[in-house]
């Protein structure tokens, strides 16, 4: 594949493609990330126990990490 | 003639009126208070006897739970018991995790993926583990926040499905009509778990808490309650 992407020129427009595709789908996961730090705490206001504040600790380091994945995918 | 009462200033004359002290009464108890009272431990007694007691915080079943609470509790209302489905009911998402968590060394072996440069790579490699972490996360959360709780004053369901959604349910004591549980499968039988259906004459006319650890303990513990309920019930019909 990789010669024939080569060998006919395409390999920049493919991986422009596949950036392009990566890029759509990490800001997708930074919304679904943000949907799951407002639940966490909504379901912490609604259940209140000792490890809500881990829970909630956790759904932002989640956050962060999606941050870092769109930066990844900007970057390649 | 009682004119002056302050020593220093009394005239000769002055008739002198010591008035007897008050003697302080002892703090009245009465009857009906330390019997209400001795009732209330009783029944914490009897709770104990039935339930057992339990510390972790991630128990599925949690006794008299001192942190514990929800929005919708009222002031004076106590929660008896926290529940949630038997851990072993998590088996199969944690083991679906493990195997996500050794897929990316698989990778490797197909040759369609080494066609990309060691950036993509990562990238996907990030991609796949924030979706078996937010997987775990997710699977967690439902079974963390799914609970049944016993109160002294009602049952109530809490359910959160896939994040999005929230079910409430709650019946009276008063209106619980019969209580019935099964136990079903190996898993069931072998690790004491199962469903307990509560039929209640409330506009909510069922309330099932499913694969709940010690299910028979929770027919104990509601019975008890129902019974006080109804002698409280009659008590009260009583003075009328």
């Amino acid at each position: 594949m990789n010669n024939f992407l080569t060998f006919n020129g395409l390999e920049s427009y493919f991986f422009g493609i596949t950036q392009i595709f990566f890029i759509a789908c990490s800001f997708l996961y930074f919304i679904f990330a943000l949907i799951v730090v407002k639940q966490v705490t909504s379901m912490s206001k609604s259940v209140i126990d000792k490890f809500n504040v881990v829970l909630i600790l956790f759904s932002f380091i989640h956050l962060g990490f999606s941050i870092l994945l769109i930066l990844t995918m900007f970057g390649l | 003639m009682n004119r002056s009462k302050d020593l220093d200033n009394i005239a000769p004359d002055d008739e002198i009126v010591v008035s007897a002290p008050i003697k302080e009464s002892p703090k009245e108890t009465s009857p009906k208070k330390s019997e209400s009272s001795d009732k209330k431990s009783n029944f914490s007694q009897t709770i104990y006897d039935i339930l057992g007691h339990t510390k972790s915080p991630f128990s599925a079943f949690l006794i008299r739970p001192k942190i514990l609470t929800f929005a919708e509790r009222d002031e004076n209302e106590e929660i008896y018991l926290a529940v949630r489905p038997h851990w072993i009911n998590n088996l199969s998402w944690i083991i679906v995790s493990i195997l996500m968590l050794f897929i990316p060394l698989f990778f490797k072996y197909i040759t369609f993926l080494n066609f990309f440069p060691t950036q993509y790579q990562f990238a996907a490699v990030l991609f796949w583990y924030l979706i078996t972490f937010i997987y775990v996360f997710e699977k967690f959360l439902s079974w963390y926040f799914n609970l049944f709780l016993v109160t002294n004053e009602r049952v109530i369901d809490i359910d959160f499905n896939n994040l999005l959604n929230k079910h409430f349910a709650e019946a009276d004591l008063s209106m619980i009509q019969d209580v019935s549980s099964s136990v079903r499968g190996v898993f069931g039988t072998f690790f004491n778990f199962g469903d307990v259906l509560i039929q209640t004459a409330s506009e909510i006319n069922q309330i099932n808490f499913e694969k709940v650890p010690n299910p028979e303990k929770i027919i104990k513990l509601l019975k008890e309650l129902r019974d006080l309920e109804e002698e409280k019930n009659n008590g009260g019909n009583n003075n009328e």
